[in-house]
């Protein structure tokens, strides 16, 4: 990592650490219970000390959070290539997707619980749900987006449809295909742990309810914690996918088109 | 029969001969004169014609006539340039010719049989490189080969080959975009040039390229040419491009587009890029210059 890399990395990290400090002086200055508002200190020795069950409760949720958005993203795959190549499917289905991602996940989660039980299900479809669709309108979007002039080239030397799809429309899709999936990064690890409160004996998500029924606020800042390092990381992972693959494919230029970076 | 379908059919009927009469360009009367001379520069079956075609589309509510009976031909091992102003329906041609659109009158024909409306026949090469950014130089012409059907381990040795044989070797793992401009066409070029197919559509290859780059252009593509012998039909608006190039001109203006004229070029092979010095070189431009000037007077 060079110089001018460290140098960007400075500014966010006093940030942090300010804020870190006006919290911890703040806890002690003002003489703020615990159960209010617990200082950051003591946040981290909660965490060092329930290190072992803390990671058990993430590790369930990051599995069921990774599994949705594996499912989640073929989903959306299938359906942006489906829609692509059939326009009629797509005039058909796509008022109606749209409006599935206005259906209320608090609303959705009790009837999936009614359908399907309690068990792994009902959970990984509400994961799948949330998880498909920024990559399936993300993608159809690139679909229909390639290079006018490739298109026609294609065509005039006899290019069939098949071959158009998997020769350019397929590549010059996958820039849209990554701001898809670094949005569902996003979202897939917070969406596991909603699906939690729909009855589950493990995850962080049944951890973080159990802690603040109790009042241990403590406890629930080291959830949050968790959670957000979580989907920082999962994004993380979107990213670098992204870079390594667009950069082999001479597409690093277009990662604008994702939304910028973290 | 009015004289429009008369004309028509006088075209039809040409275009239908034993294959060794020139296309009919049935427009104007220089034409006989134009058609006597064609005799001189060989015969040779068409490997190419365009019988009558005639396009018109609808542009905002009006109808908009592009070419109208435009018939002309390439013949084995021949180099055919139309030339003609922008705007003049010359790239409607090549959609005409590579069968992504249908003419609304006339045929396409390739080596004597009816191919209108069919892809996949010829080659081509277009004005913008077109190459694919996220595939190597190699894999750029590879690609182009397996698509016209040679086997895919076959298209990349015979893409390395060839990059070897005009001198682009070190290239062949390069991406397009470090490339420079008069590269990337050389690489669309050869592309071209190795599609097995009867016929190399050139549309206007060189007219994104600086002036100093297009003039080494020409020169490299006239080798090129002279050493493989392939039949070419060339757009072009530039006249000298047309000459220093081509075996023949069809001069194509006005609006709709119909053909002024077809000249056979006077010049002795092999070429040399330096021979727009001679005199019957400049007098084909005055010439091919004041046919194009007459008809656009006229469209005033």
């Amino acid at each position: 990592m060079d110089v001018r890399r460290w140098r960007r990395a400075l500014p966010p990290v006093f940030a942090i650490a300010g804020v870190l400090l006006i919290w911890q002086a703040s806890c002690a200055a003002f003489g703020i219970p615990a159960w209010l508002l617990p200082d950051p200190w003591s946040i981290a020795l909660y965490m060092a000390e329930e290190a072992e069950l803390l990671f058990g409760h993430v590790a369930f949720t990051l599995g069921l959070a990774l599994r949705g958005m594996l499912l989640g993203v073929a989903a959306g795959v299938i359906c942006a290539v489906l829609f692509h190549l059939l326009p009629a499917v797509r005039a058909a289905f796509s008022p109606l997707l749209v409006a599935s991602q206005n259906i209320p996940l608090i609303a959705l989660g009790p009837l999936l619980m009614i359908w399907f039980g309690v068990g792994i299900l009902p959970k990984l479809i509400l994961l799948v749900l949330v998880c498909f669709f920024p990559v399936a309108w993300s993608m159809l979007a690139g679909l229909g987006q390639s290079e006018p002039q490739l298109r026609e080239y294609l065509a005039m030397i006899g290019a069939s449809r098949v071959q158009a799809f998997f020769r350019l429309e397929l590549p010059a899709s996958l820039p849209y295909f990554f701001a898809g999936l670094k949005l569902t990064a996003t979202y897939s690890f917070l969406t596991a742990m909603v699906a939690e409160w729909l009855g589950s004996g493990r995850g962080i998500g049944y951890f973080l309810v159990l802690q603040y029924k109790g009042f241990k606020t403590t406890g629930v800042f080291a959830s949050i914690f968790c959670i957000v390092a979580c989907s920082l990381a999962l994004y993380g992972l979107a990213v670098l996918a992204e870079s390594r693959v667009l950069g082999r494919l001479r597409m690093g230029g277009n990662r604008a088109k994702g939304g910028g970076r973290a | 029969m009015t004289e429009r379908e008369d004309r028509t059919e006088h075209a039809l009927r040409m275009g239908h001969a034993d294959g060794t009469e020139p296309p009919g360009a049935a427009n104007l009367a220089e034409q006989t004169d134009a058609a006597a001379r064609t005799g001189e520069t060989g015969g040779g079956a068409w490997l190419l014609e365009t019988v009558a075609v005639s396009k018109r589309y609808v542009r905002d509510g009006r109808p908009l006539h592009v070419l109208d009976r435009v018939t002309l031909g390439v013949r084995e091992g021949e180099f055919v340039s139309i030339v003609g102003p922008s705007g003049s329906g010359k790239s409607t041609l090549f959609r005409l010719i590579g069968g992504v659109e249908r003419p609304d009158e006339g045929r396409i024909r390739i080596a004597g049989r009816d191919v209108t409306g069919r892809r996949g026949l010829i080659s081509y090469m277009p004005q913008q490189p077109s190459l694919f950014p996220w595939l190597t130089v190699r894999q750029n012409i590879a690609s182009a080969l397996a698509i016209a059907g040679i086997d895919r381990k076959k298209a990349a040795a015979l893409a390395t080959e060839w990059l070897e044989r005009i001198g682009m070797g070190d290239t062949a793992g390069a991406y397009p975009d470090e490339l420079s401009g008069g590269m990337k066409q050389r690489v669309s070029f050869l592309r071209a040039l190795l599609v097995p197919r009867d016929v190399m559509c050139l549309d206007e290859p060189f007219a994104a390229l600086d002036a100093l780059t297009r003039t080494r252009m020409q020169a490299w593509l006239l080798k090129q040419w002279e050493a493989h012998r392939r039949a070419v039909l060339l757009v072009t608006h530039s006249i000298e491009e047309a000459i220093l190039l081509s075996d023949r001109i069809y001069v194509l203006g006005g609006a709709p587009a119909t053909v002024l004229r077809e000249i056979p070029v006077p010049l002795p092979r092999p070429r040399r890029p330096d021979m727009w010095n001679e005199p019957a070189f400049g007098r084909l431009r005055e010439d091919i210059l004041t046919l194009l000037g007459r008809s656009g007077e006229r469209d005033d």
